[in-house]
């Protein structure tokens, strides 16, 4: 293809490297030239580092003992012997200061984790028909009404049943409820709105269509804890929580006695029987129960990211966005946390969905495959090309080179993906993505990451860090393995798949894959239609369906998250 | 007729390059004595000896062991040496080696060596002596350029950044500068200032750079134009996945 296509970084670049920031004096310049000016100017020339270099000092003296100083990095030679840039969230204008990227300085990557890890899906119907067929209790629309209104008393923490019992207070958890959905219409139609997540509405007819048809009569609750409760203990807890608040309130709601055998039936439930996390637990030596981002699988992520119902048309969009928000959560949360600790996984992560880099090289790749492949990236079914090893290696190879080309051509962008390992998961994923988009198939995406990876690896001698070359040279063999624990489908793997525990760089990019694989077929959803619905609420505090725009809202200081403590601390 | 190492496909120069490190049959271009390499490596002061970790092997009584008799200690573990390590950091503007490349060269050519690769930087570790002499082996042939690599024990993403203008890999610790017409390093691998400054020669010229280098880049030779080299790629990576699909194939 003819190389003088726009590049979607150009932009980008431009602002980062020949644009003054603070007092970087990266001023003039063309985004390709191969030398510059290093001033060497510290941490001064940066408004954020100044603020943080000025209340490290507060600190300090307030409290009698040092903390954060900048010069004590490298034995004295500050951060800033280069320029130090700002970047740009990728599909947006929001510029900001990397630091706020990190999740301690960013309350939307927090808030995002948080609303992930409260929230569980609660099924109905087995409570439902212990109440009718053992109890002979009607239950009718108007008593799940009325169940949903006591239960949205009692899931933040109010009481219900039991006489003199304290409670929480309302205003610190105000994030927390419960809402129902169904794929019965005419059940749908007569629950209150306020407690519906309505599909119909919700969704593009066509994806409502086949959530419909997928969850069928069956009824759930999507049930979001406190996030102050959530962020006070663990993931595990969210269950918990969960299904003692649901018990009691089918005491409440139906009159039970609160001793009965049956109660232990509607706890089992709420607690075992009926219940979806959003991640299955950890083994002990990563010691998580359910519900910690190391559990949560590829295609979990993909469906709890909401794009595919609000920008349908574009699957590349879709992957991207997902791109962000693995990359947030597995890489800056999850394997920067148990793995390791500390801040450099940040900038591992940030690679994948700031300055557009990614994207452009996606962007081509949906070009290239719908000019070479007769619209298979397009949102289709009938339209996409057969999954096969010669069309997994013409997609990903020039996917790659036409990558690792701009590195070249554009050294600003080299010099923004200063690691092997982001240009290794950059590349990758427009990779796989491209792939699993063109074929409607995951696992097809995932030999074309690994394939990028031996590319990358032999064009430019060298790869990332030792990780890259450990997993990425053995992952092509369990593509397709014929054994079943190594060659799982992709949309079912996790962070804690074999080989993928100690995989930075790679989560966000392994759910992006499964997105476009099924947002390029026009799927509703990836693997589980009752995650996707119960993430299509505007009442959540995180945006789903823009979680990169939603880390710049985090990093420009302007979202709103929940689970505050002012109401109980001294007012400053 | 005897095997003929082939070490690696491709039609190119980048290609040939990579033969010839692999190979070891590389260019000697420059010497540094054996007090410089201590200096710069900073491992122990210049004419001290070698501290160790264990007596010689041959005062240890060591039990009979066929493994033993087959393989010949290197000259550091005779000694005792500990293990310390040499990092080089290569630019990815046309730097003559590549981290993968210099690992290759090490564990081809050279015994006792633990290469690590990683993207911005290559460590060797072994016994301090096997170390020195494969440091100063890549130190003096076309396997370095003084301005476009550097020893370097942290601080390595200068390997992606674009040149300052005296052609000089940045380096956030400014452990090596331009004086005149040769590179001089006042600083060790990990940045504490030495007693005097060691030259490490005259770069390498642009084109000369362009000519011994073992990286592909679109503005010299182009990965995407060496086709012997992609197709073997393509063939491992159908090989490896096939064999996990079905093994017997």
């Amino acid at each position: 293809m003819a190389d003088d296509r726009q590049r979607k970084f150009a932009k980008q670049m431009e602002i980062k490297f020949t644009k003054e920031h603070g007092s970087n004096k990266m001023e003039g310049g063309e985004i390709t030239d191969k030398n510059v000016t290093y001033y060497r100017l510290g941490v001064d020339q940066n408004p954020r580092k100044v603020e943080m270099k000025k209340a490290g000092q507060e600190i300090s003296k307030k409290r009698g003992l040092v903390g954060y100083n900048p010069m004590m990095h490298c034995g004295g030679i500050p951060l800033g012997q280069r320029a130090l840039t700002p970047s740009f969230l990728s599909g947006t204008d929001m510029m900001v200061e990397m630091d706020d990227l990190h999740y301690v300085n960013n309350a939307a990557m927090q808030q995002m984790w948080d609303d992930i890890r409260r929230t569980c899906v609660v099924g109905m119907d087995m409570a439902h028909e212990t109440l009718e067929k053992r109890l002979g209790i009607e239950v009718t629309p108007e008593t799940i009404n009325h169940y949903l209104e006591t239960l949205n008393h009692a899931l933040p923490g109010g009481a219900v049943v039991q006489e003199h019992m304290v409670e929480t207070h309302p205003a610190l958890v105000d994030d927390c409820y419960v809402k129902i959905f169904t794929g019965d219409d005419e059940l749908a139609d007569e629950i209150d709105k306020q407690f519906l997540i309505d599909i119909n509405k919700e969704f593009p007819a066509e994806q409502a269509e086949q959530l419909k048809a997928a969850i069928g009569k069956t009824s759930w609750q999507a049930a979001h804890i406190p996030t102050i409760v959530s962020r006070t203990t663990d993931g595990a807890q969210t269950t918990r929580w969960m299904a003692m608040q649901v018990g009691m309130s089918f005491i409440s709601a139906y009159s039970m006695c609160a001793g009965e055998a049956a109660v232990a039936d509607l706890s089992y439930a709420a607690k075992h029987a009926g219940v979806i996390q959003m991640g299955e637990m950890l083994p002990a030596r990563r010691a998580r129960g359910p519900n910690e981002p190391g559990g949560i699988p590829f295609g979990h992520m993909a469906d709890m990211v909401q794009t595919s119902r609000v920008d349908p048309e574009d699957p590349a969009h879709i992957a991207l966005e997902v791109v962000g928000a693995g990359c947030m959560l597995y890489d800056q949360i999850w394997l920067g946390s148990y793995m390791s600790g500390g801040v450099g996984f940040t900038q591992y992560a940030t690679a994948a969905y700031c300055n557009n880099i990614l994207d452009d090289n996606l962007y081509y790749n949906v070009d290239y495959i719908n000019d070479k492949y007769d619209g298979a990236a397009n949102k289709g079914i009938d339209n996409k090309v057969k999954a096969n090893l010669d069309v997994v290696k013409d997609i990903a190879t020039e996917s790659t080179i036409y990558g690792i080309e701009n590195y070249e051509k554009y050294p600003t962008t080299l010099e923004d993906h200063f690691g092997g390992s982001q240009r290794a998961t950059s590349l990758s994923a427009a990779a796989g993505s491209a792939v699993s988009i063109a074929t409607g198939n995951g696992n097809a995406g995932l030999s074309g990451w690994y394939l990028s990876m031996y590319l990358h690896k032999e064009a430019l001698g060298r790869l990332g860090f030792f990780g890259y070359d450990l997993q990425d040279q053995c992952g092509a063999t369990n593509v397709f393995s014929y054994q079943s624990d190594e060659g799982l489908a992709l949309e079912l793997r996790g962070p804690n798949y074999p080989n993928y525990a100690m995989n930075v760089g790679h989560q966000g990019g392994y759910a992006a894959i499964t997105s476009g694989a099924h947002a390029g077929r026009g799927d509703a959803f990836a693997v589980n239609p009752l995650i996707k619905v119960c993430f299509a609420d505007n009442l959540l505090p995180f945006d789903f369906t823009q979680p990169r725009k939603e880390f710049g809202r985090g990093a420009l200081r302007e979202f709103e998250p929940a689970g505050e403590r002012s109401l109980i601390i001294p007012a400053k | 007729m005897a095997y003929e190492l082939q070490y690696y496909p491709g039609a190119t120069s980048v290609a040939e390059n990579r033969r010839k490190h692999m190979s070891g049959k590389v260019e000697k271009l420059r010497d540094i004595s054996d007090e410089d390499l201590t200096l710069v490596l900073g491992h122990r002061a210049p004419g001290s000896d070698y501290p160790s970790t264990h007596p010689p092997l041959a005062e240890m009584g060591e039990p009979e062991d066929s493994i033993r008799e087959l393989v010949e200690a290197t000259p550091g573990a005779k000694a005792g040496d500990r293990v310390r390590y040499v990092q080089f950091v290569d630019s990815m503007y046309n730097a003559p080696a590549t981290p993968y490349f210099r690992s290759y060269n090490a564990a081809i050519n050279f015994r006792g060596v633990d290469p690590g690769t990683l993207s911005g930087r290559q460590v060797v570790e072994a016994r301090e002596r096997d170390m020195e002499e494969l440091a100063k082996f890549q130190i003096e042939t076309e396997m370095t350029d003084p301005a476009l690599a550097g020893l370097r024990g942290a601080t390595v993403h200068g390997h992606s950044l674009r040149l300052p203008e005296d052609g000089v890999m940045f380096d956030m610790l400014e452990r090596v500068r331009k004086e005149g017409d040769v590179i001089v390093m006042h600083k060790d691998q990990v940045g504490r200032p030495i007693d005097r400054k060691v030259s490490l020669g005259k770069p390498m010229s642009e084109e000369e750079a362009a000519k011994r280098t073992t990286i592909y880049r679109a503005d010299n030779v182009a990965f995407r134009d060496d086709a012997e080299v992609i197709e073997w790629v393509h063939r491992v990576f159908d090989q490896r996945t096939i064999y996990g699909f079905k093994p017997e194939n």
